[in-house]
This record gives C-alpha cells, sequence and structure tokens, in this order.
C-alpha cells in the first residue's frame, strides 16, 4: 500500500511541476514524469513477492511469476507517452518561433 | 583539426568507439526478443540512440553525410508494409492473421519459435528509425526563423 501511496506522490510532482512552472521545457518534463508514475502503478499491480520475470527460460520454468499483463500495457503506454512527449516538443519549439520565449507568461496575444 | 560543428573532440573519440557497441548491443536485444527480456522496442530503442549519440557528437551534418535520410525515411515507411505482409502470410499459410506457420524448432535456441523473431526485427528497424527521425526533424526546426515549416 505505501508503494502505491508513493507513485500518487510521484504523480502528485507531476501535477505541481505542470500547474506552478513557467517554462514550457518545465511542464513537458512534468508531464513526462505524471506518466512515468501512472506507469510505476500499473507495473506495481502485477507485481508478486518472491516471483520472477514473465520469460520462460531454462533456469525459471515451474516458479512463479510476475504479471505479464500490466507489462504490455505499460509498453504500448510508454509508446504512447513517446509520441505525446515529441508532440509537446515540436508545439513548444513552434511556439518558440513565434515568440521568442518559453515563458508561458509572455504569451500573451492570440493572434499575430 | 578544429571542426566548428559538434561537440569536442573527446566526445568524437569516445563516440567513434561507442556507437559500434551501442549498435551492436542492440541488435543482440532484437536477435534475443524471444528468449530473454527485451525485443523489437527495446532494442530498436538502443539502435536510435546510437544514431542519436552520433548526431549529437559530430552535428547533423556529419550524420547527414554519414546516413542516408532519404533511403532511412522510405526504409521506416515500408517496414510496416513488411509487418502486413508477414501478418497476411499466416493467414495464407496458418489459420488467422498473424499466425505463427513457420516450424518452432527447439525451445531456447537461437533460431527458434517461428515468426517470432523476424516481426521482432521488423518492429526494431521501425522503432528505431522512427525514434531517430522524429528528433531528427525536431532538430531540422530552426528555431530563429519563423513562418511555416
Amino acid at each position: 500500500m505505501i508503494l502505491y501511496l508513493m507513485c500518487f506522490a510521484l504523480f502528485l510532482v507531476g501535477l505541481y511541476g505542470l500547474l506552478t512552472k513557467r517554462d514550457l521545457i518545465k511542464i513537458i518534463l512534468s508531464s513526462a514524469i505524471m506518466g512515468y508514475s501512472t506507469n510505476l502503478f500499473l507495473v506495481l499491480f502485477g507485481y508478486r513477492r518472491d516471483a520472477t520475470y514473465a520469460i520462460l527460460t531454462p533456469n525459471n520454468s515451474g516458479q512463479a511469476m510476475v504479471d505479464p499483463l500490466p507489462q504490455a500495457l505499460v509498453l504500448t503506454s510508454i509508446v504512447i507517452e513517446l509520441g505525446i512527449t515529441a508532440l509537446l516538443v515540436a508545439l513548444a519549439i513552434r511556439l518558440y518561433q513565434k515568440y521568442g520565449t518559453f515563458d508561458i507568461t509572455k504569451m500573451r496575444s492570440l493572434k499575430g | 583539426m578544429k571542426d566548428s560543428h559538434g561537440m569536442t573532440p573527446i566526445v568524437k573519440t569516445v563516440t567513434r568507439v561507442s556507437v559500434w557497441l551501442i549498435l551492436l548491443y542492440g541488435c543482440y536485444i532484437i536477435l534475443h526478443g524471444h528468449l530473454t527480456p527485451g525485443g523489437g522496442f527495446a532494442g530498436g530503442v538502443v539502435i536510435a540512440l546510437a544514431f542519436l549519440n552520433v548526431m549529437l557528437a559530430y552535428g547533423k551534418s556529419f550524420t547527414a553525410e554519414w546516413l542516408n535520410i532519404r533511403l532511412l525515411k522510405d526504409i521506416e515507411a515500408a517496414s510496416i508494409t513488411l509487418f502486413l505482409v508477414l501478418g497476411l502470410l499466416g493467414i495464407a499459410f496458418g489459420n488467422a492473421f498473424l499466425a505463427n506457420f513457420l516450424g518452432k524448432g527447439e525451445m531456447f535456441s537461437l533460431f527458434s519459435s517461428g515468426t517470432i523473431p523476424l516481426f521482432n526485427i521488423i518492429i526494431g528497424i521501425k522503432v528505431a528509425l522512427s525514434l531517430f527521425l522524429v528528433v531528427w526533424v525536431l532538430a531540422d526546426i530552426d528555431s530563429a526563423k519563423g513562418g511555416d515549416l
């Protein structure tokens, strides 16, 4: 239970950075931290004490294994996160082209 | 020799050796994807990082000479078609889409488990080139210049 709460604390760290920081790069990093905490949470759901990884090798046949389903889910989640991060970086570069800064408080004009 | 592009000679000399080791490790992870942890995605990420290592150390103009970027773009687009063809071969020779129609071979040997290593190789190529080209395109944007991309 304490591990899940620490995952949630990590999520809150990302949320805090997303809401309070002014720099676009820091906002992107905060959204990445939120994603990582969610991935960690999902992987921890599949964890079993004293179990091996969920791949059959000659050494670990017959032992208890961790649940591979959250791991497969998290692999997809990592790819989607990568796409989101690339999109955010592209948007940040475009905003830098337009305004010459990464500070979101200086991006005030809606057009022109 | 003073080169204005890229990083210091220390980084360049280390990169010249390490990039081949990183590429080899990525190929190892892809080829052993059906035996050990890892696989197409993880190995593809390692290979993409090897290319990005060269791009960061030597600069973009050297990398554009070293790699044929247009060819890489074409391979990146074509690799997913190869995946589709291999999946459709599963319908032709097996009983379902993505069916494993090749012989399974001996357990825990390198050349085993039918089409899974082939899919791992295709996914590895796709992931490596996609990741590299995403960063390449983002680095191509001139941040000082406004206007359309």
